[in-house]
């Protein structure tokens, strides 16, 4: 409880002069048992408070991980996991250890070339000391590390996501907590929304198992988290109209994030966002693309949408976009069943043309969506016009090339 | 009450006044908004009360330090809702809070950026829950309660100044706006003793604008449409300025819906970046759209229409094939109803627009799935048949000038055009 002496004063005066950017450290006190009626109202205003303090970390994420960034913090852990008397033989004696932690497959026993550390959700800042946060060049390597685990045949693709993305969630924290916001911290978001972005295709191809399924919901979340904050990034890093490498691609995933269902992934419509982005950015290719691509399938305009994809999609779009094509081809098999001259039965032949589809998908596609094909004298698949038997196929999923470019489904 | 002395009280309140300062001059959001956390009956606050009780002269102090002299109309009408509240007078603390929060309001106007928000979402959180608290005490005293209607437009009033702060970089504040706003509004239209009927004119209007902007960006277009159209019908007619505003998102809204202004009311108010579109949407010009797009790019995106207008381009091709099916009609009018693809193919290609006939037969797909035209189309001899009977049904039951439907514009549209501001 509040007790009158002088001691107050000055630890009042000491923290406006380490103001900064150091919050959160010897405030609390001051209003202590106010803190936590006022913490509900964070809730409240949900993400909004990431942005609302001047001199806030841009990173964001508050809500989530909690960590307050703080000028007075540089890392001094040189491994890849706080070793020491700390995480890495805490988790060896709880057998805490990842599959990819174990030295020699035992579970008991990791080394500084492999344990890496894990993500804290509830990290208090009072308690964390500079030996426990890696220093940026720690970071860089620990993320190329996690980044070349993604090459491994021995492990299925849903093991080595989850790894990496408790990993690199933890990495985040480490930069938040430093603060870094500088180029270096662009490359590495960069890097991780890239882990995001194809995690967000890899997963989707086996969604239909359950736990894959809320490992491709979570991972879009992060994914939308991580982007917002490169933005800030670029943002923070901004100098006169220049233009980082990639920031006109990753601009681009955003706009591809509000195709079909996904309406507002990010909880703001599209509309106010685009009148934030720089010109330069709006003016590239890669934007130019993303809304042509948003456009042409909002009118239903499914040959220029696969067209254009066809032609022009980056491997990162390609990822992004996947999970939506289907969506755009039962579209184009509605249309084509609503308005088709009834004696004209389609060709599919011609169909999968436009869709970039194999004919054979097609016609499994046709069946999902519970259309029937005919065939004719000569042994051509068509699909009759008219039936009443159309549905959207829910449930079951199915992953069909895109013809085109079918080099991405390799990667 | 806890005994205090008059020195801990004054000592109290100076450091409550330093923390004020303190907060403002360094831009400390997180700090600043636990100062006005009145209902959350926070135990510094409680003591400040009791402070404040005790020292009885308060003024005096926040007048002797020019850090915290400048807030004085948002610190000596707090301090006085403190003292009322910590003695259970809920009137006098509401009606005291409702002065402090329009003194912040003016203030937050002038700070550069809104590293305020969530002080500023405190009070209105504030405003809510004590107006509620006096009007039960207005209640349990055989009086009528009427307090949260003035906290009604305390709302409105915040609202429409976060609407306004348009211009910043920060990323998240937008989202943060949106955010707020959202709770605004949701704590404007959820409040259960209120009629919205009864707020004076300006402030709905003023509502009714900002809401159904949103509404344009969340392209929830009937919503859109009576929001803004009520905002207009309302707005001052001497105000070019504000119809002007509402206009710049009303038409794209009328337009989705096939309604065309007419040049007269876009020369009116200055509006001539629509003109082409009209234009297009009438001729079924789509190079004309496009290029009316690429002109005012910048301008349709800092607006946020852009993407509602891209979406026009489908009522463009209803248009260029209803006139190719006019002229057909005219030479034999046995045979007008049936189009070959190719023509249309020509006709685009007339236009600059190069698209090949597999691309016209997916326009016509959508057209007709979208009932934008009634008919069909054939792949094998590349032709759409369309309905002999009214092949081109209108969008939106008859169509209608906008002028229509505001019936205290019907005779000033006739005026000639006003001088313009941009």
């Amino acid at each position: 409880m509040e007790g009158g002496n002088g001691n107050r004063g000055s630890s009042f005066s000491q923290s406006r002069h380490s103001r900064g950017r150091g919050r959160g450290r010897g405030r609390g006190h001051r209003f202590r048992s106010n803190q936590s009626k006022v913490s509900s109202f964070d809730e409240r205003v949900t993400s909004s408070s990431s942005g609302s303090r001047a001199s806030t970390s841009v990173l964001g994420d508050k809500q989530e991980e909690d960590a307050q960034p703080s000028s007075n913090f540089v890392g001094t852990c040189p491994y890849m996991c706080p070793g020491e008397i700390l995480e890495r033989t805490q988790r060896e004696n709880m057998r805490d250890l990842a599959v990819f932690e174990r030295l020699n497959g035992n579970p008991r026993k990791s080394s500084p070339a492999l344990a890496i550390k894990k993500f804290c959700r509830t990290i208090s800042t009072k308690y964390v000391q500079a030996s426990d946060l890696r220093p940026i060049a720690v970071l860089e390597n620990t993320l190329n590390y996690l980044l070349s685990l993604l090459e491994s045949k021995e492990h299925s693709f849903e093991e080595v996501h989850d790894f990496i993305f408790d990993r690199t969630r933890s990495i985040r924290q480490d930069i938040t907590m430093q603060n870094i916001v500088d180029n270096k911290a662009i490359y590495m978001y960069e890097g991780m929304v890239k882990f995001h972005v194809v995690s967000h295709y890899k997963l989707w191809c086996s969604i239909s198992d359950p736990n894959t399924a809320s490992m491709h919901h979570l991972n879009l979340e992060q994914l939308t988290k991580t982007l917002t904050s490169l933005f800030n990034l670029y943002e923070a890093n901004r100098n006169s109209n220049y233009v980082h490498e990639n920031e006109a691609e990753f601009h681009s995933l955003y706009v591809l994030l509000h195709l079909g269902s996904y309406s507002q992934p990010m909880g703001e419509p599209l509309s106010l966002w685009f009148r934030r982005v720089s010109t330069p950015v709006l003016k590239s290719k890669e934007m130019c693309f993303a809304r042509r691509i948003l456009r042409s399938s909002q009118l239903g305009n499914y040959k220029d949408f696969f067209r254009t994809a066809a032609a022009q999609a980056s491997y990162l779009q390609f990822c992004i976009m996947m999970p939506f094509i289907n969506e755009v081809r039962a579209l184009a098999l509605s249309c084509i069943n609503f308005g088709g001259y009834k004696l004209h039965p389609y060709p599919l032949l011609d169909l999968s043309k436009y869709l970039m589809i194999k004919e054979s998908d097609l016609e499994s596609f046709c069946h999902s969506c519970g259309l029937e094909i005919c065939t004719d004298e000569s042994g051509n698949k068509l699909l009759p016009t008219k039936q009443t038997t159309f549905r959207h196929p829910k449930g079951e999923f199915q992953s069909y090339s895109f013809v085109g470019l079918q080099e991405y489904e390799k990667l | 009450m806890a005994y205090m002395s008059m020195g801990e009280a004054h000592r109290r309140i100076t450091e409550y006044l330093n923390s004020f300062s303190d907060a403002v001059s360094s831009q400390d959001g997180a700090s600043f908004k636990s100062l006005f956390a009145l209902s959350s009956n926070a135990p510094s606050l409680l003591s400040l009360a009791d402070a404040l009780n005790i020292f009885q002269d308060a003024n005096r102090l926040i007048k002797q330090s020019d850090n915290y002299s400048q807030f004085a109309d948002i610190l000596v009408p707090l301090f006085r809702s403190l003292q009322n509240y910590r003695q259970n007078n809920l009137l006098e603390a509401y009606n005291a809070f409702e002065k402090t929060a329009n003194a912040f309001i003016q203030e937050f106007r002038n700070w550069e950026s809104a590293w305020a928000l969530e002080a500023l979402y405190v009070i209105v959180y504030d405003v809510r829950v004590l107006a509620e608290k006096a009007d039960k005490e207005l209640a349990s005293n055989g009086k009528s309660p009427e307090k949260l209607k003035g906290a009604g437009s305390v709302l409105m009033k915040v609202f429409g100044t976060l609407a306004g702060k348009g211009s910043k970089r920060v990323g998240a504040l937008y989202l943060g706006t949106v955010n707020l706003c959202r709770s605004v509004i949701r704590s404007i239209e959820t409040a259960r003793i209120f009629d919205f009927e009864e707020f004076p004119k300006r402030d709905k209007v003023t509502y009714m604008y900002y809401t159904g902007r949103l509404e344009v960006f969340n392209e929830n277009f009937s919503a859109a449409d009576y929001k803004l159209s009520y905002a207009l019908k309302y707005c001052n007619p001497q105000s070019s300025a504000n119809i002007r505003m509402i206009l710049k998102h009303l038409i794209p809204v009328k337009l989705s819906i096939g309604i065309l202004p007419k040049s007269s009311l876009l020369e009116k108010y200055n509006l001539l970046e629509y003109s082409n579109i009209v234009q297009a949407l009438r001729r079924g010009d789509l190079r004309l759209l496009r290029r009316a797009l690429q002109d005012h790019e910048d301008r349709f995106l800092r607006s946020g229409v852009y993407l509602v207008l891209e979406k026009l381009e489908l009522q463009v091709y209803q248009r260029l094939v209803k006139k190719i099916y006019i002229i057909q009609k005219q030479k034999d009018p046995n045979r007008a109803h049936q189009v070959k693809l190719e023509v249309i193919v020509k006709a685009l290609k007339w236009l600059e627009i190069d698209m090949d006939v597999d691309e016209v037969e997916c326009i016509m797909a959508i057209l007709i799935f979208k009932n934008l035209m009634k008919g069909y189309f054939a792949h094998k001899s590349k032709v759409v048949v369309l309905s002999k009977q009214d092949p081109f049904p209108k969008l939106n039951g008859k169509p209608q000038l906008i002028e229509d439907v505001i019936p205290i514009w019907q005779s000033s549209y006739n005026l000639g055009p006003v001088s313009s501001r941009s």
